[in-house]
């Protein structure tokens, strides 16, 4: 199409603007026309009319398009510009219509032709139209009307179109009605090829969307094969007959569409030449390739969509041509299932001919060879009746088979002859009662036998029924034959009655019946119901189908009604008269064949069924019983013993016959019965039938090997199901041979020689391995996977007392020990069972529990084998009873435990609740207690580790009595409770101890446990007089070096250390004084005596007592050195000694001081600058004795802390002296604003080295000023002179006024109060007043007697006040009332 | 024994009365203060000079509360804190001296 650029478009003319204000967008657009290139001229020049044909245009919602003037100048709306005018707009808007439609104008030049002429309106509904908008010929379908527009005159000028598209619905119509023709009738299609040329015709009719179609089908040789085409002749170059997957030149992708892939190809080159058009003008540009898609598995094909070139290929084309692809890939889905099952149903039916007439013809064979053995047995019998009784049984047994051999046979060929239609019956009327009763009464004496009630109940019927004697008879012998096989207590029963015209004869049992789900299936041929149990597992499953077809052929019918457990009843009606019969059937009565011999077979099989009774002595003498007759074994020992199983009693005697020459023979009739003989009485071989009622072979052998005891018994399965498959299911399931009917006497003979040799081999082993087992003098045992021991020897047996008797033991074994009385000894077996369950191999000691109850301590070694004979994980185990041994190591780590912590006991009490706690681990006992009755004490003493504060008068009263009864009990002789406990006495240096030992468990205290307890209290006793001794001379040098270390009781304000580098003395070389002298004067003395321990500390005593009556001479700093000097040159050891020696005033804080050779004095005042005392030195002492000693003076400032101490705090290796100074400088110094107990405490951690001091310390602490202390009685008028010394010690403190004041007035309050405490509950009763100070910190406290008030302004509002006064004044106050008394407690802050 | 309290009656210059106390005052002496106060009970407001007063506790705090509609106070600077925070600079008027117990300043309220 063409296009105009927007500089042809004229400018907007203003003045018509106005014209196109309906709409903004377009009416802009036309504005900008230039509208004096066309015939209507500049807007403003425009009449009414077209005015107002414009604007409404404009206005309106709904598509429209206008033509006006000669040349029919178009305009439209915005609704028509979106729905159809496309990519013309804007150049349309202006241009003549012939020109804006010209591609259509064929067809609506002359509609509006028309319209101008006639002034009459058009109307076209869906009228195609192919329209250029979006850059292509578009298939596009418009509803529409032209109406005439006229002039101002009312000429007709132009005309208005209405128009609505409708392409999405046309289009959308078109495709939904081809997929619903594709889907209309599925079920009439057949085949693949019917179905394909159904959905070609389809698509075919919609040549619109689809020009083509190609419908190519995989192969499975990789091509894919041309099976439809639409609209496209047949050899056209684009439709090859077939395409190979890997042709990269072939006209259709066929590879990527195996894969399941859409393709979109386009349709150029020469191949595609010369393509169909379908229902367009020209044919298509490209087409969709998409695959007929199988669920789960590769495509089917592909579908080639050509494609209408009048559409986009959007996505509802693309989803109609899947949808389209969709229906005909389930349309080949149904017809090849249709065609498989079609085949199958076919194949089934052709399988089913096949045997019948298999069967026809093998019956028919079978007869012959059987009636040229039973011919010749029969005229045996009767020829040697008086031969030997075992010729005479075996050809009894040739003759009792063969006649049911025939029996199956002509079942079978009765069977075929039904099938094949040529069954001739010859009915004649009968006595039907009479018939049936005598028939019945044949299996009377089986009935009988079986200890069965039988009830034949035939009265004679009013006329004869139609029958065929020989089909009738296998009818009731059928049934009763069936009712008796699986009846086994109550009755049989037979019944004729007469009823609507019907014979209704009934044979009903009271046997196992039949499941309610089995019921429909029952007169099917072959089925049998698996595993009900009968009195054989013999039977073809053919009886009740024959039954029901030979019913059948008389016209009649049969149901059967059963209940579980309960019985069966079967009900054969057939119709009386002859009308229902064919006229060739009939023959008058007696002239059809008698009833031959068909009910022997039926009786002397069912007699086999039935136990033995006297008629029958050689079975009585082989059922379960060992048959006597019996010859050795060929080695010369005891013959083997072999067990067979089988239901069929011929082929029982016939084993026994032939096994009983070389072995001891027993015989059983079930699987079951031979499961509960082998547990009995395992055999050295059982042989035994795979089919058997109640339990068969297979069963019957899972069983066997699931039990230990019977694991091991080798067995021989005999089925007639021959086949690799049932040979291997035998063997699976674990029997050891495997023998398929029919075999040979030498065959069994063979098999059955080696089987028991190889057990033989195998027992032999065994025997030679028990006896081997038993005399080892180690317990041994074997455990299977869940840890039963399944296996023990003898010695096991003494040691546990269990014996092989008991086997197997299943976990929990009876040796555990009781949890509830020993959970330890139960958690430890518990471990090593876990042990053993899990990894099969380990070794322990664990106390178990023998069967007379007494405790066992075993070693237990295992280890896991695999059992080779069943490929099963075992543990073999041995275990030695190390009861002795245990308890000899017990007590000797128990008593070496004892002896090391009484060793590293440092006192009497330390030494005892040691051993106390070392008594409780050994018996983990809930708790250990000892009693002390000294010989003054009111109450006896109790110690009990871990329960410090547990006096005596706090235990049970049941328990003191206990003890309490001990005393009189010699010493060192345990005495168990029974309430679990234990108690012994021993001699302590007090008086008598009792040691009670609380078990809390019900745990007997055992004779090896009271041993072990007498041993260790001895040591016990032992222990505890050697420390007595220790203590004594502890308390001793500890009261003699108190003596010579410094003061006991220290001024206020002081804090000391002291910390000896020997261990244990508390003294060493180092010392401190401190003394009060006269006045507030205090002297300080630190001093170090060269060496250590008691040698030093001796020294130390003398230089110390000697410095101190020097002081109190009130000799000076320099003089009282200088006097020690003298001294010490005279004490051997004293030489060299340091010594800082001070003087200082409390209320000036003035120090003077000398110093010996001692490190300096550290002074940190308040304000963190820290001063070294290093004024006043000399050399040690007595290095120049004589020579005149310096003083230096300082002045401690309020609030300062002092810092004395001796070498071993400060000195280091490795580093100077001077760096430990300032470390120590920098503790006190952080710690000025901590009390000065405290800091004592920080300094001497923080500087500790990790490893502990290494030398004496001693450090002395003094803070100026130290604290007051004021204590005065409750009265007013002491306030005053409280105030005054208050007032004095803080501005000693140094505060300023206001803060001075402030403390006043807290402090008198809280006085006040307590005075006010004091007269109203203990006149004249003291009051403390406390006040300390620190760098930044001061707290008062004062305390008293009485009860805090608490604030009731109120009732004294004066006293509320004075609270309130304390808490704005301080900065944290603390009021606690105690029962003693209360305590204010208030602190404030001190600002620069 | 009771601590020590001096009280001087006068009259200013404007013929105004005025109560000069001299000591510390406590729970002990409240009341001698409590009295002289009560006795000079008339109509005209009462000014009472506790420039040379150190010490004021609750107990004297009491007895000026119970007299503050009717008396001005002066004080010295250690005693303004007590003052201002029980309340008592609130209720009634607070002159402050120097320090050296002579008059001086504003008042402080």
């Amino acid at each position: 199409m063409t296009r105009c650029d927007d500089a042809e478009r004229g400018s907007p003319g203003a003045a018509g603007a106005a014209v196109f204000a309906a709409d903004e967008e377009v009416g802009r657009d036309l504005a900008g026309v230039d509208w004096r290139k066309t015939p209507l001229g500049p807007p403003d020049g425009w009449p009414q009319s077209l005015r107002t044909a414009v604007s409404i245009l404009l206005s309106s919602r709904f598509p429209m398009w206008m033509a006006w003037g000669p040349e029919l100048t178009f305009f439209c709306n915005a609704a028509y510009r979106r729905d159809t005018l496309g990519q013309k707009y804007p150049w349309a808007l202006g241009r003549p219509a012939d020109e804006v439609w010209a591609e259509i104008w064929d067809d609506i030049g002359p509609r509006i032709g028309t319209v101008l002429a006639t002034g009459e309106a058009t109307w076209d509904e869906a009228l195609l139209l192919f329209l250029e908008r979006a850059g292509y010929p578009e298939e596009t379908y418009h509803t529409f009307s032209y109406s005439p527009l006229r002039d101002d005159d009312g000429a007709v000028v132009g005309m208005l179109c209405v128009v609505s598209e409708d392409t999405e619905r046309v289009i959308g119509e078109r495709r939904m009605a081809t997929l619903r023709d594709l889907g209309s009738d599925p079920s009439v299609v057949r085949t693949e090829q019917e179905m394909l040329a159904f959905a070609c015709r389809q698509l075919g009719r919609n040549r619109h969307d689809l020009p083509f179609t190609l419908t190519y089908l995989f192969d499975d040789d990789g091509r894919a094969r041309l099976a439809g085409t639409t609209g496209i002749p047949a050899g056209h170059p684009a439709a090859p007959a077939d395409l190979a997957f890997d042709d990269p030149d072939g006209v259709w992708p066929a590879a990527a569409l195996a894969r399941g892939e859409s393709v979109l190809v386009s349709l150029g080159g020469a191949r595609f030449t010369g393509l169909p058009s379908g229902n367009w003008p020209e044919p298509p540009a490209q087409a969709v390739v998409v695959p007929l898609l199988q669920q789960g598995s590769a495509p089917y094909g592909f579908l080639v969509a050509a494609l209408n070139r009048y559409r986009p290929l959007d996505r509802g084309y693309q989803g109609f041509i899947e949808l389209a692809a969709g229906h005909v890939a389930a349309g080949i889905a149904s017809a090849r299932s249709y065609q498989a099952q079609q085949r199958r149903a076919e194949e089934l039916a052709e399988l089913d001919r096949a045997k019948t007439v298999f069967f026809s013809n093998i019956s028919h064979e079978f007869r012959t060879p059987l009636t040229l053995i039973m011919g010749p047995v029969q005229e045996l019998r009767s020829r040697l009746r008086d031969a030997d009784a075992q010729v005479h049984e075996e050809l009894e047994i040739v003759h009792r088979n063969g006649l049911r051999l025939g029996k199956l046979v002509n079942t079978l060929l009765d069977f075929s002859r039904i099938e094949a239609g040529r069954m001739q019956a010859r009915y004649e009327p009968v006595d039907l009662a009479a018939v049936t009763a005598e028939l019945a009464s044949v299996f009377r004496s089986a009935i009988d036998k079986a200890g069965l009630a039988f009830e034949v109940d035939c009265p004679p019927l009013a006329e004869p029924a139609y029958i065929d004697r020989n089909m009738w008879e296998k009818v009731v012998l059928n049934l009763l034959s069936n009712a008796l096989k699986f009846t086994f207590d109550g009755s049989i029963g037979v019944r004729l009655r007469h009823r609507d015209g019907h014979a209704v004869v009934t044979v009903a049992d009271t046997g196992i019946g039949v499941p309610a789900d089995e019921l429909p299936r029952l007169f099917e041929r072959f089925h049998r119901i698996e595993s009900a149990r009968s009195r054989s597992n013999e039977g073809s499953g053919i009886g009740l189908a024959l039954v029901k077809e030979l019913v059948g052929l008389h016209g009649g019918t049969i149901t059967a009604d059963s209940v579980e457990g309960k019985g069966t009843t079967f009900t054969i009606r057939l119709p009386l008269g002859s009308g229902h019969l064919p006229a060739d059937g009939l023959v008058p009565t007696g002239a059809a064949e008698p009833g031959s011999a068909t009910a022997d077979p039926f009786v002397e099989e069912a007699l086999r069924w039935l136990p033995a009774d006297g008629t029958a002595p050689r079975e009585t003498a082989a059922l379960g019983v060992s048959a006597t007759a019996s010859s050795p074994a060929p080695d010369g020992g005891a013959p083997a013993r072999v067990l067979i199983a089988d239901d069929n009693a011929d082929m029982r005697d016939y084993l026994a016959r032939l096994l009983r020459q070389s072995y001891q023979v027993t015989l059983v009739n079930d699987g079951q019965a031979a499961l509960e003989a082998v547990r009995a009485d395992p055999p050295d071989l059982l042989v035994s039938d795979v089919m058997m009622p109640r339990l068969d072979g297979l069963q019957l052998v899972a069983a066997l090997r699931a039990d230990p005891r019977t694991a091991g018994v080798p067995v021989l399965l005999l089925s007639a199901r021959a086949g690799q498959e049932a040979s291997i299911e035998g063997l699976e399931a674990g029997a050891d041979d495997y023998l398929v009917k029919p075999f040979s006497a030498a065959e069994l003979l063979a098999r059955v020689r080696a089987n028991i040799e190889l057990a033989r081999m195998r027992n032999h082993h065994a025997r030679w391995r028990s006896a081997m087992i038993e005399s080892l003098q180690e317990a041994f045992f074997v455990a299977d996977e869940s840890g039963a021991v399944v296996e023990i020897n003898a010695a096991f047996a003494d040691i546990l007392g269990y014996g092989p008797e008991g086997l197997p033991y299943t976990p929990l074994h009876p040796w555990w020990p009781d949890e509830a009385e020993d959970p330890q000894a139960h958690a430890m077996v518990g471990e090593a069972f876990a042990q053993l369950v899990s990894e099969g191999r380990g070794s322990c000691v664990i106390p178990v529990t023998h069967r007379d109850g007494h405790q066992v301590w075993v070693a237990v070694t295992f280890n896991d084998v695999t059992d080779p004979d069943t490929g099963r994980r075992r543990v073999v185990g041995t275990m030695r009873d190390v009861t002795a041994e245990h308890y000899l190591v017990q007590r000797e780590s128990a008593l070496a435990a004892l002896s090391m912590r009484i060793s590293q006991a440092g006192s009497l009490s330390d030494t005892l609740s040691g051993a106390l706690e070392e008594l409780r681990d050994v018996w983990h006992a809930r708790r250990v207690l000892a009693v002390l009755w000294q010989e003054d004490a009111e109450r006896p003493v109790l110690t009990v580790p871990g329960s410090a504060g547990l006096r005596w008068q706090d235990l049970p009263e049941d328990l003191r009595e206990r003890i309490t009864e001990l005393r009189g009990h010699p010493p060192l002789r345990p005495l168990a409770d029974e309430a679990g406990g234990a108690g012994i006495t021993l001699e302590h240096p007090g008086g008598l101890l009792a040691v009670w030992i609380d078990l809390d468990q019900m745990r007997p205290f055992t004779a090896e446990d009271q041993t072990l307890l007498a041993l260790l209290t001895g040591r016990l006793g032992q222990g505890l007089h050697r420390a007595h001794q220790l203590d004594q001379q502890r308390e001793a040098a500890v009261a003699l070096q108190r003596a010579i270390l410094g003061p006991s009781r220290l001024p206020d304000g002081f804090a000391v250390r002291y910390e000896p580098a020997t261990r244990p003395l508390e003294v060493g070389g180092d010392w401190y004084d401190i003394v009060p002298l006269s006045g507030d004067r205090i002297a300080v003395v630190v001093g170090d005596c060269v060496g250590r321990g008691l040698e030093a500390a001796a020294v130390m005593g003398q230089l110390r007592s000697a410095c101190r009556a020097l002081l109190l001479q009130d000799a000076g700093p320099a003089q009282v050195l200088g006097a020690l000097d003298r001294f010490a040159a005279l004490v051997p050891g004293a030489k060299c000694t340091t010594v800082f020696c001070g003087v200082l005033d409390t209320a000036t804080g003035e120090l003077v001081y000398s110093s010996a050779g001692h490190p300096p004095g550290i002074l940190a005042h308040p304000d963190g600058t820290t001063l070294l005392l290093e004024g006043g030195r000399s050399t040690p002492l007595a290095v120049r004795p004589g020579h005149p000693r310096p003083e230096a003076e300082c002045t401690m400032p309020a609030r300062s802390t002092l810092l004395l101490y001796t070498d071993g705090l400060v000195e280091r290796r490795r580093r100077p002296l001077t760096a430990g100074i300032d470390q120590a400088g920098a503790a006190v110094q952080d710690g000025r604003s901590t009390p000065i107990e405290d800091l004592a405490t920080h300094v001497m951690t923080r500087l500790a080295p990790d490893s502990g001091f290494n030398d004496d310390v001693a450090l002395v602490l003094y803070r100026q000023p130290a604290p007051l202390e004021v204590a005065f009685p409750a009265e007013s008028g002491q306030l005053a002179p409280v105030r005054t010394a208050l007032r004095d010690w803080l501005s000693r403190c140094e505060l300023n006024p206001s803060m001075i004041q402030n403390v006043l007035v807290a402090a008198g309050e809280a006085c006040a109060n307590a005075i006010e405490h004091g007269h109203r509950h203990a006149p004249g009763h003291m009051i403390r007043l406390r006040a300390v100070a620190t760098a930044r910190d001061l707290r008062l406290t004062v305390a008293d007697t009485g009860r805090w008030k608490p604030p009731q302004p109120e009732a004294n509002p004066h006293r509320g006040r004075g609270v309130a006064l304390m808490r704005a004044l301080m900065h944290h106050v603390t009021i606690e009332p105690g029962a003693a008394g209360t305590t204010v407690d208030m602190h404030a802050r001190i600002t620069r | 024994m009771n601590t020590p309290l001096t009280l001087v009656t006068s009259e200013r210059s404007d013929g105004r009365p005025v109560l000069a106390v001299t000591g510390e005052i406590d729970m002990s002496n409240a009341g001698t203060l409590d009295a002289a106060l009560a006795r000079s009970a008339d109509d005209s407001t009462l000014v009472v000079d506790l420039s040379a007063v150190d010490y004021l506790d609750s107990a004297g705090l009491t007895v000026l509360f119970a007299h503050a509609p009717r008396i001005r106070l002066i004080a010295n600077p250690l005693l303004v804190p007590v003052l201002t925070i029980s309340g008592l600079a609130d209720v009634t008027v607070v002159e402050e001296t120097s320090g050296d117990g002579r008059t001086g300043g504003g008042a402080v309220s």
